[in-house]
């Protein structure tokens, strides 16, 4: 029974999220087009388009140039691998598959892994436009973070005072949750540190103002100009899951009701539905964050985002996280 | 900063039709009157003049003179209409035939004459001939 609650059941439940979670953010990266072109007065592709993108790119021929070393083939894989792993830690509408004390830490420090085994396949590959992507990837990365750490820290630890029994775990949204502290300053505190989540989640994916390393009409490609065929499957998958995983988190955060309890569903149909409407939430965030957002604004230069991420949205960040702190500390 | 103001553009255009043309589906957009199209080549109306050959920049004209007339080569064509504005028997026209993707540069549709008509006509310019110096033959003998 020990062996069946403690790894059956989370590898059942790990291979179930990736097969839903790999669908569903396929489906909305084509949603995204579809709406952006729209937007443009174009018809756009058809929904399963990324699917059909992965199926070809995994069907190609995969070219490895001459100056790449192994790293260039081990990164992407690792990076799946990251993705994969996350998805226990990710809060998915329900509590995570393996929520433990303090993993928030675990879920940072695996998000930012996928960025790094991005920097590191492409200086791997040895053409110089990787080289230049991963270094504005590399700087954007560590301009992207201290923002969001701070801003979960804070919302952590200002859940725990009302009492969880695992704090700094990324179940404790589901029992407690920002707007529950009902001070107006804590509201207006909650209020900023979304817009800081929002900027983060569009630094994250890489849309709109923040698509700077990956910049196509830029640099080449950036990051990804020597991946090929079956490698660049996986690390488009990455990215879109990444997406997900990311929306999740901010969902998790401000919007953590589920549905179930008003339907009496208990069990595992209770986590089918919440999954559902999670998914459903995630999708109307990322429509405000990534398509609108893609839509309306062009690229930064680097030096303009790192600038917006340390003066508008870290200021920010501290406003925000001071405001919620205010009450316990006076 | 322009983003505010495309926000609600943007929004708006969602619920707007798509302004595309969904060309396999539909008719390809409409071409003007004027439109410069494949060229189509009469070759009876042909006297082998020679201008298109002086005036052409994508030498897409070959005289043959044996038969007095052009070969054609339109995959070099370049659609600027001079070789119709100068050839005085209007042999050279503009069509209005404008999809000509084609997996063959040297197929049937840029060559207007055939090297088999070639050969024809050429049996046609000797039959004429013979003809010709039969009765002159005749003539003689007559005269003879």
């Amino acid at each position: 029974m020990d062996v069946v609650s403690n790894v059956v059941y989370p590898v059942a439940g790990l291979l179930g999220l990736y097969a839903f979670v790999s669908l569903a953010s396929l489906v909305w990266e084509g949603i995204d087009r579809k709406l952006v072109a729209r937007m443009q007065r174009r018809i756009g592709p058809p929904i399963l388009q990324p699917v059909y993108d992965f199926l070809k790119l995994a069907s190609k021929e995969t070219i490895i140039p001459n100056t790449a070393s192994y790293m260039f083939k081990a990164a992407p894989v690792l990076a799946l691998a990251t993705v994969i792993a996350l998805l226990v830690y990710t809060p998915m509408g329900f509590t995570p598959i393996l929520a433990s004390k303090g993993d928030v830490i675990v879920f940072i420090y695996l998000l930012t892994l996928i960025s790094f085994f991005k920097i590191l396949g492409a200086i791997s590959s040895g053409n110089p436009y990787a080289k230049i992507g991963a270094a504005r990837e590399a700087t954007i990365m560590v301009s992207r973070e201290p923002a969001m750490m701070l801003a979960i820290f804070t919302i952590m630890w200002r859940i725990g005072k009302l009492g969880v029994d695992k704090p700094f775990s990324m179940g404790t949204f589901y029992q407690h949750n920002i707007w529950e502290i009902g001070t107006p300053m804590s509201f207006v505190g909650a209020v900023i540190l979304l817009y800081v989540f929002a900027v983060w989640l569009a630094s994250e994916i890489e849309v709109g103002f923040f698509n700077i390393p990956d910049a196509e009409e830029e640099i080449a490609e950036g990051l990804l100009v020597e991946y090929s065929g079956r490698y660049l499957a996986l690390l488009k998958l990455t990215h879109s899951m990444k997406a997900f995983i990311s929306a999740s988190l901010v969902v998790a955060i401000f919007f953590p009701w589920g549905i179930s309890g008003y339907f009496g569903l208990t069990g595992i149909s209770a986590n089918v539905g919440d999954l559902l409407f999670h998914t459903l939430k995630v999708f109307i965030l990322l429509f405000v964050v990534q398509s609108v957002f893609r839509a309306v604004t062009g690229r930064l230069k680097i030096t303009q985002a790192v600038d917006f991420l340390w003066k508008n949205v870290f200021l920010a960040s501290l406003v925000g996280s001071l405001l919620i702190a205010m009450e316990v500390i006076m | 900063m322009k983003a505010p103001i495309l926000v609600p553009v943007v929004l708006r255009n969602l619920f707007k039709r798509p302004a595309t043309n969904r060309f396999p589906q539909m008719e390809p957009v409409p071409i003007p009157e004027d439109f410069r199209g494949m060229i189509s080549y009469n070759v009876d109306k042909c006297v082998g003049c020679r201008m298109c050959v002086n005036v052409c920049p994508a030498g897409v004209f070959v005289y043959l003179p044996e038969i007095r007339k052009v070969a054609l080569w339109t995959a070099r064509c370049i659609y600027c209409g001079q070789c119709v504005d100068v050839c005085p028997t209007g042999a050279l026209q503009l069509s209005r035939d404008f999809l000509l993707a084609s997996y063959d540069n040297k197929s049937d549709r840029f060559i207007p004459l055939e090297p088999e008509k070639v050969e024809e006509i050429k049996r046609k310019l000797e039959e004429q001939k013979k003809v010709k110096e039969a009765a002159k033959k005749e003539k003689e003998g007559k005269n003879v």
